[in-house]
């Protein structure tokens, strides 16, 4: 059995070390995509507490055969973050909401913190914003288009290309991993 | 293929990866994924890319937030088993009062007709008492009935009825003699009941001399009475309560001549 698999069979029988190992791999993963969407870092750990939670007591409803286990993790993140902005009251208050909502976005959040790294940043700036909106943004595609003033077919394109450019970044860098090895 | 194609280029496996369909969509994605496996194979490769530009992006949380998660969930698990063992105990007590219910009203059935049944038996021992001290006075009656009908039919037994004299105008007794079975009999129902310190006594007159056959108890209908060979006649007299050893020829009542 792969050493994901196992791990993730662990969790499902409740295994609190599973959830540990679970944790370490993903958390960072699902913060960054969570205080992307929030903006708030109180709020990001208190929903990131609840992300984990949830997947520890429904770890038996995710089937391998349909994705990848952070796929399922990442909507379940993505949904509830979503469902704590959308309905502000449902949120686990840490400090006065009231707080919050007099003050403007940019002071509860330090800008540098949540910009993008990694192959992503060797995107074309359009192509970038695209999958920001959609990956770290939690907007839907249709949601997206208009936030970046392109039509949907466009913006679908966008996509496309990014992911392919993406895709390709990571390929070439799996090939000068690869001869590194072979020449090491 | 052109399905597949426009699958591809249409943006929904991109959708579908990041939770955006409807159930129905996403039904018929998974279907064609399962169906086509160079689809599968983009779609992973997607999910690889997708999980990898997560991983370059993440951002560290508080270290601090792993051990109250941690916490946090061992005491969900604690509370689930608690609550899980809590509900089946609750189950079992539920289930342990029932029967005891069960028992108990079975019980209370039980006993109420034990309680029946054994007053049942009692009444029916007292019937059959009832019934066998009536049978047993009846087969006494009929032993004594047959004894005295067989007597009184017998052809040598001679009947013989005593007249109340004026002393005693309404007596009335009847004697049974049988000289070959040296027996008699007297019925002596039709006599008048005498107080407490009287009662009739029956004599035998042999050449002149007045023999006792007995006293008559008070209350009887057929009486044996001492039977004296060679009386001439029988009379009946009032004595003292008990009998008397010589007759009161003054309180004489009845007799006849055999």
């Amino acid at each position: 059995m792969p050493k994901e698999e196992l791990l993730i069979s662990q969790l499902k029988k409740g295994n609190t070390k599973a959830l540990s190992t679970v944790y370490d791999n993903y958390s960072g993963a699902l913060y960054g995509v969570i205080l992307r969407m929030c903006k708030n870092e109180a709020q990001a750990q208190d929903l990131l507490q609840e992300v984990f939670l949830k997947i520890w007591n429904n770890a038996n409803s995710y089937d391998p055969a349909k994705g990848k286990f952070y796929t399922w993790a990442y909507r379940i993140a993505r949904n509830i973050t979503l469902n704590a902005l959308r309905n502000p009251s449902n949120l686990i208050q840490n400090e006065d909401l009231s707080v919050y909502s007099n003050k403007p976005e940019e002071e509860t959040i330090d800008l540098d913190f949540v910009k993008l790294n990694g192959s992503i940043k060797q995107l074309e700036s359009h192509h970038q914003k695209a999958l920001e909106l959609v990956y770290f943004n939690g907007l839907t595609h249709r949601e997206a288009h208009q936030q970046m003033g392109v039509p949907l077919g466009t913006f679908k394109s966008y996509i496309q290309q990014a992911l392919k450019k993406m895709r390709e970044l990571y390929e070439v860098g799996a090939l000068v991993l690869w001869s590194l090895i072979e020449c090491i | 293929m052109n399905e597949m194609k426009n699958i591809r280029e249409s943006g929904l496996l991109e959708r579908y990866l990041l939770g955006e369909l409807s159930p129905l969509e996403e039904r018929q994605i998974q279907d064609q994924l399962e169906a086509d496996s160079s689809l599968m194979n983009h779609f992973q490769t997607l999910e690889a890319n997708f999980e990898q530009i997560a991983q370059e992006n993440a951002i560290q949380p508080p270290a601090e937030l792993k051990d109250t998660i941690l916490k946090v969930a061992t005491v969900n698990e604690v509370n689930t088993h608690e609550t899980n063992s809590g509900s089946a105990l609750k189950s079992y007590l539920a289930i342990a009062a029932s029967l005891a219910l069960l028992f108990g009203v079975s019980s209370f059935w039980l006993y109420s007709q034990i309680n029946t049944m054994e007053e049942d038996l009692r009444l029916v021992q007292e019937e059959k008492l009832q019934l066998k001290s009536n049978y047993e006075r009846l087969e006494s009656d009929l032993a004594e009935t047959s004894k005295w009908y067989t007597l009184v039919n017998h052809p040598d037994t001679e009947k013989f009825i005593l007249k109340g004299n004026d002393q005693s105008p309404n007596a009335t007794a009847i004697s049974y003699v049988n000289h070959k079975s040296k027996s008699v009999v007297l019925n002596a129902k039709g006599l008048p009941t005498l107080d407490n310190d009287h009662d009739y006594q029956l004599w035998a007159d042999v050449e002149g001399v007045m023999i006792d056959m007995g006293v008559i108890p008070k209350n009887s209908e057929m009486i044996a009475m001492n039977y004296i060979p060679n009386s001439e006649s029988l009379n009946i007299t009032i004595e003292p309560a008990g009998g008397n050893d010589h007759p009161t020829v003054e309180r004489l009542i009845s007799n006849i001549y055999l």
